[in-house]
C-alpha cells in the first residue's frame, strides 16, 4: 500500500484521537463521592461495579465506614453543608432528621410509589415527600445453635410463628448452656446496645417508645413496660448471666455465635448467609423472634435507605444512581448479596423460589403481622444515641426506671429544636 | 542577617502563626459560636447567654462537672508522682538505663486511640486476658470499665500509664539539671535519701514541675478518645468527662451553641487552675517580683 498524503493525514489524525480518548472519556466522566456502609467487600464492590459498567461515564468514589462511626462521621460530613458526599447512606428513621436540616433531596420525581412496600414509602418520607430511597427493610430472627441445644438435651424453639418462644423459655433454655466462666453463653443480641433491636423489649409489654406527634419520650420510654422489659434485658447480664456484657461490636456478636460460644443470638436475616459462609461446619437454625408470655409478639423493621445530598453539583449522575440502584435487577442483585427484606414488590415476585426457606417464612410473617418501625421523629439521631447510652447503662446494672427517666428527659430537651 | 532587627521576629512568626491558627482563632470562634444558635438550616441565631444558662440549669451538666473535676483532682498529682518516680529511677546511669528509659517511654508512642482500644481489649470483663491472668492468681475476675465503681479510676489507670512517660521527660531534664555541686554538698551536710529529695530536689524542681502540672492538668481536661472509644460516658454517668459532653452535643445532638459553651466553659476551668498551679509552683524568690 503507499502511503498518500490524505492517508497519513487520515491515519496521524486517528491516532492522536486514539491517544486522546482516555482524557476525553475521563474529561466527560463524573466522579459520585458515594459513602456506604462498611459490609464486606463482597457484598458491596459488585453492586458497585455493576452500576459503573451500566454507566461508563460515572464513577463511583466509593467510602465504607464501620457501623460504629458511620452516623458521627456523617454528621461531621453534612454539617460542612457542601456537596460532600453527593450519595450517602440513610437509616430508614434518620429520613426525617436529614430531610429537616436540608440535607436530602426529593426524590419523588425519581420513586415509582406503586413499586415498593407502603411501609418503605412511609419510611422514606417527611412532610408528604420522599427523601431517601428505599433499598432494604430489615426482620429478625432467632438463630440458634443445634449441636449446643442436643448437647444440653434441651429442645430447640419451632420453626412457626404461632408457638415462637416467650423470652421466658428463651432465659430457661440460655441457663441450660450458659458457662460464663468460661465464656459460653446462653444468649446474645447481635446488636447488644441498639434501640432498634431492644425496643421490642417494652413495646412487647404494650409501651410506645415516643409520643405519637414525635416530640415527648417522658412517660413514654420510661414508662412502665420498658422499665419492667429493660430490667428483665438487665437480668440475662446480672443475675442469670446468660448474656455476654459489653459486647457492643455488632461484627464480634455473630462470631461469637458462629464459633459455638453462644446457644442463640437474635439477628437479622442478613446475618444467614455470613454465618453460612464464614462457619460453614455450624450446625444452625431459625426461629421466631421470642415475645414476653404476658405480652405480644413485637418484631424490628426498617433499614438501609440512601439519599442524595441537597448540596450535591451533580445531580444529574445522583439520579441516575437512584434510579439504577432502585431498578429491578440492582435490587434483586442486591437481595443476592446482602439478604435484606426486600422493599420492591418486583423482588419478592421474582425470587419466589428463594422465600420458601424457613428463615424468610418467618420473616416473611413478621413482616406483615409483628413488625413495629422504629420512633417517626426528626430527632431520631439524638433519640437513638441517648437510649442507647442509657440501655448499655441499664446492661451493667444500673436501676432501669432511674436512667430511663433521665434519658426521656434528655431526649425531651434535645429533640424541642425540631418543633415549629 | 540574624542582626537584622526583625530578626527574632521572622524566627518566631511560624510558632505563632501556629498558635493563631490552631489555638487562638478556634478558641475565639468557640467563644463566639457559645453565643449563638444553630437552627435546622443551619443558620445562626444570636441568643445571648441562653446556652450557659441551660448549662447551669442541667443536672447532667453538673454531673459531668463533677466527675470531670474528680478525675483531674486524682489523676493530676497520681500522673505527676508516677513521672517523677520514673524520672529519678531513670536519672543515675547504669548498664541497662537506656532499656528502661525507652521502655518508659514507649507507651508514649502508641497513639491514644490504639491505647484505648489495646487497654479496652485487655480489660473486657469476659474476653480479657488481665481477668484471665487474675483468676490464674487466685483473684476474683473484675469489671474494670462496665463498674460504674470502676470506670473512672481505670480510666486514670490508662491514662496514666499513657501519659506518665512523657511527663517523665521534662522531669528527667530538670532533674538532670542539678547541678552536681549542691547534691554533693548536700551530701557532704549529711541529707540522704527523702530528706534530700524534700529538702533539696523538690525546691530546684518547682519549675519543670509547674511547668509539667499546667500542661498535665490541660491534656487530662481535654482527654477524650478513652471515653469515646471505651465507655461512652457510663456506665451510668460514670465517665462523663466535659470534652465527651462537649462532644455529644455537637455530634449525636446537633447541637453546636450547647458544645461551644461547653469548651468555653472547659477553657476557663483549666485557666482558673493554671494560674493557680503556677501560683503554687511559684520558685522562691519569685514571691515579690
Amino acid at each position: 500500500m503507499t502511503i498518500s498524503r490524505r492517508n497519513l493525514i487520515k491515519s496521524s489524525a486517528l491516532g492522536s484521537l486514539a491517544l486522546a480518548m482516555p482524557n476525553i472519556v475521563r474529561a466527560q466522566q463524573t466522579t459520585l463521592k458515594v459513602v456506604w456502609m462498611g459490609w464486606p467487600d463482597n457484598q458491596v464492590l459488585p453492586l458497585m461495579a455493576e452500576f459503573e459498567k451500566r454507566n461508563p461515564t460515572i464513577k463511583l468514589a466509593l467510602e465504607r465506614m464501620p457501623f460504629q462511626q458511620i452516623f458521627q462521621a456523617l454528621e461531621i460530613r453534612l454539617n460542612a453543608r457542601n456537596g460532600d458526599p453527593d450519595i450517602f447512606i440513610v437509616d430508614s428513621p434518620l429520613t426525617a432528621s436529614y430531610a429537616s436540616r436540608g440535607h436530602l433531596m426529593e426524590l419523588d420525581s425519581l420513586i415509582d410509589k406503586k413499586r415498593f412496600a407502603p411501609s418503605a414509602i412511609a419510611a422514606a418520607s417527611f412532610d408528604g415527600k420522599i427523601y431517601s430511597a428505599p433499598f432494604g427493610s430489615s426482620m429478625q430472627v432467632l438463630y440458634y445453635n443445634k449441636d449446643m441445644f442436643k448437647a444440653a438435651g434441651v429442645a430447640p424453639p419451632s420453626a412457626d410463628p404461632a408457638s415462637r418462644w416467650t423470652w421466658e423459655q428463651l432465659v430457661e433454655a440460655g441457663k441450660k448452656m450458659a458457662k460464663p466462666a468460661e465464656n459460653i453463653w446462653g444468649f446474645t443480641f447481635e446488636q447488644q446496645e441498639r434501640p432498634y433491636q431492644l425496643l421490642p423489649m417494652g413495646q412487647s409489654l404494650g409501651g410506645t417508645a415516643l409520643s405519637p406527634d414525635g416530640f415527648k419520650a417522658s412517660s413514654y420510654i420510661d414508662g412502665p413496660a420498658f422499665v419492667e422489659g429493660f430490667t428483665f434485658m438487665q437480668k440475662m447480664y446480672t443475675e442469670s448471666k446468660i448474656s455476654p456484657p459489653g459486647q457492643f461490636d455488632t461484627a464480634l456478636t455473630p462470631e461469637l455465635f458462629g464459633a459455638g460460644k453462644c446457644a442463640m443470638m437474635v439477628a437479622g436475616t442478613f446475618v444467614f448467609d455470613t454465618l453460612k459462609t464464614k462457619f460453614p461446619n455450624l450446625d444452625f437454625g431459625v426461629a421466631p423472634h421470642p415475645a414476653f408470655a404476658k405480652g405480644k409478639p413485637v418484631t424490628p423493621t426498617g433499614a438501609w435507605h440512601f439519599g442524595v445530598n441537597a448540596r450535591t453539583q451533580q445531580k444529574a449522575a445522583a439520579s441516575q444512581f437512584v434510579t439504577d440502584m432502585l431498578s429491578d435487577d440492582m435490587n434483586v442483585l442486591w437481595y443476592k448479596l446482602r439478604p435484606y427484606v426486600p422493599t420492591l414488590n418486583a423482588v419478592w415476585e421474582k425470587e419466589a423460589a428463594s422465600f420458601t426457606s424457613d428463615l424468610w417464612k418467618i420473616a416473611k410473617y413478621d413482616v406483615q403481622n409483628t413488625a413495629v418501625p422504629r420512633p417517626a421523629t426528626p430527632g431520631f439521631r439524638e433519640y437513638e444515641d441517648i437510649v442507647r447510652v442509657a440501655l448499655r447503662d441499664i446492661q451493667s446494672g444500673a436501676n432501669a426506671q432511674q436512667i430511663l427517666t433521665a434519658a426521656a428527659q434528655k431526649i425531651d430537651r434535645e429533640i424541642a429544636k425540631y418543633k415549629g | 542577617m540574624f542582626r537584622h532587627p526583625w530578626a527574632p521576629y521572622a524566627f518566631i512568626a511560624p510558632a505563632f502563626l501556629g498558635l493563631f491558627v490552631f489555638r487562638f482563632i478556634p478558641i475565639g470562634l468557640s467563644g463566639f459560636g457559645s453565643v449563638f444558635s444553630e437552627n435546622l438550616r443551619g443558620d445562626m441565631v444570636f441568643v445571648g447567654l441562653k446556652n450557659y444558662a441551660e448549662l447551669m440549669e442541667d443536672p447532667s451538666f453538673w454531673n459531668t462537672m463533677r466527675v470531670t473535676l474528680i478525675f483531674n483532682l486524682i489523676i493530676n498529682p497520681f500522673q505527676i508522682c508516677c513521672a517523677l518516680a520514673l524520672a529519678m529511677l531513670v536519672r543515675r546511669p547504669s548498664r541497662f538505663i537506656d532499656v528502661f528509659r525507652l521502655g518508659f517511654i514507649m507507651p508514649m508512642t502508641v497513639s491514644i486511640a490504639l491505647t484505648s482500644i489495646i487497654w479496652s481489649i485487655l480489660l473486657d470483663p469476659t474476653l480479657g486476658p488481665v481477668n484471665g491472668l487474675l483468676r490464674w492468681a487466685g483473684f476474683q475476675s473484675q469489671p474494670f470499665f462496665r463498674s460504674e465503681h470502676q470506670a473512672l479510676q481505670t480510666l486514670m489507670l490508662v491514662a496514666t500509664w499513657k501519659g506518665a512517660g512523657y511527663w517523665m521527660i521534662f522531669l528527667l531534664s530538670g532533674l538532670l539539671a542539678i547541678p552536681k555541686e549542691i547534691d554533693d554538698s548536700a551530701l557532704i551536710d549529711g541529707a540522704t535519701g527523702i530528706r534530700k529529695f524534700i529538702s533539696i530536689t523538690l525546691p530546684l524542681m518547682k519549675r519543670p514541675l509547674a511547668f509539667v502540672l499546667v500542661a498535665d492538668t490541660a491534656a487530662n481536661f481535654l482527654l477524650f478518645a478513652p471515653v469515646y472509644i471505651i465507655t461512652n460516658g457510663g456506665p451510668n454517668g460514670a465517665t462523663q468527662l466535659l470534652m465527651f459532653e462537649a462532644y455529644q452535643a455537637a455530634f449525636a445532638y446537633i447541637n453546636h451553641g450547647r458544645s461551644m459553651a461547653i469548651s468555653t466553659i472547659i477553657l476557663g476551668v483549666v485557666l482558673v487552675i493554671a494560674m493557680f498551679e503556677l501560683r503554687l509552683f511559684k520558685p522562691a524568690g519569685e514571691d515579690q517580683s
